[in-house]
C-alpha cells in the first residue's frame, strides 16, 4: 500500500504541504496536480443515458448535488449532457435531488 | 412524420403483475390506433425509489420504445397522468440524439483508421497492442476532491 498508493495520494498531500509553506516563508514551489480529463472523451462514451444509474453516481456525491465540472473534469459538452441525464432521472425517482 | 421515443413509466407496487400487463396492452392499443408500433419493452422489476412518491417507497419500472408521431405520444401521456397507479412516468424523444451518437462513433472509428493507415499500420487495432499505462494508476484521481473545496 505504501509503495505504490503514495504516488497517487502524496501528489494530493505534495499539493497540501506546498500551499502550507507558501503562507510560510513565501516560497513558491510547483504544485503537482494532475491533469483532470473528461471521463467521457477518455472512455469515448457517447451518449449519455438517463437510465444507467451506474454511470450516473459518481457524479451525484452524498448530497445528490451535480458534481461541477472544475472537480469531476468533465468537458463542457458532457457536463450538460450528464445534466440533462441527472435531471431525467431524478424524475423517475432514480437518482433523488436531495437527501437530508 | 414517425419518430422514436422511449416512454419510462413507474407503477405503484401495490398494483398487480396482471394490472402491469393490462397496462401495457393498453398502451400497445393505443400505439396501433395510431399507427405507431413498440419497438423494445423492457420490465425493469421492482425497485426502490430514490426518494418517496406519495407514501411509495418501491415502484415497478417499465421502459417502451416506440416509433410513432408526436399526437400519439401526447395521448399516451394524458392517458397515464390518468391512470392512478402509475406513480410517475416520462416520454424522451431519443431518435436525434441517437444518430448524433452514432455518426460521432463513425467519424471516431474512421479517423482512426485513416490515421493508423497514414502511420502505415493495418486498419483496426491488433490485440496486445499499444501501450497502457499502469493499470491502477488509471482512475483513482478521477474524482479526487480538489482543494480548493477544503
Amino acid at each position: 500500500m505504501n509503495g505504490r498508493k503514495s504516488f497517487g495520494g502524496g501528489g494530493g498531500g505534495r499539493g497540501k504541504s506546498a500551499t502550507g509553506q507558501q503562507g510560510k516563508d513565501g516560497q513558491r514551489r510547483p504544485m503537482f496536480r494532475r491533469r483532470k480529463v473528461c471521463k467521457f472523451c477518455s472512455d469515448k462514451i457517447d451518449d449519455i443515458n438517463y437510465k444507467d444509474v451506474r454511470m450516473l453516481m459518481p457524479f451525484v456525491p452524498e448530497r445528490a448535488k451535480v458534481l461541477p465540472r472544475r472537480i469531476s473534469g468533465t468537458c463542457a459538452l458532457h457536463q450538460r449532457k450528464l445534466r440533462t441525464a441527472i435531471m431525467r432521472a431524478r424524475q423517475l425517482a432514480l437518482i433523488p435531488y436531495t437527501t437530508e | 412524420m414517425n419518430r422514436k421515443y422511449e416512454l419510462v413509466y413507474v407503477v405503484s407496487p401495490e398494483a398487480s403483475d396482471e394490472q402491469v400487463t393490462e397496462l401495457h396492452t393498453q398502451i400497445e392499443s393505443t400505439v396501433q390506433k395510431m399507427n405507431g408500433q413498440i419497438e423494445k419493452t423492457e420490465n425493469w422489476g421492482r425497485r426502490k425509489l430514490a426518494y418517496e412518491i406519495g407514501r411509495h417507497k418501491e415502484g415497478t419500472y417499465v421502459l417502451e420504445v416506440i416509433n410513432g408521431t408526436g399526437d400519439l405520444m401526447k395521448e399516451i401521456d394524458r392517458r397515464l397522468k390518468v391512470i392512478d397507479y402509475v406513480i410517475r412516468h416520462l416520454v424522451v424523444r431519443v431518435d436525434e440524439e441517437q444518430g448524433v451518437v452514432e455518426r460521432t462513433k463513425v467519424r471516431r472509428t474512421d479517423t482512426s483508421r485513416r490515421r493508423r493507415v497514414a502511420r502505415g499500420l493495418p486498419p483496426d487495432r491488433q490485440p496486445g497492442e499499444g501501450q497502457r499505462g499502469d493499470p491502477d494508476d488509471d482512475r483513482d484521481d478521477r474524482f479526487d476532491m480538489g482543494e480548493e473545496l477544503r
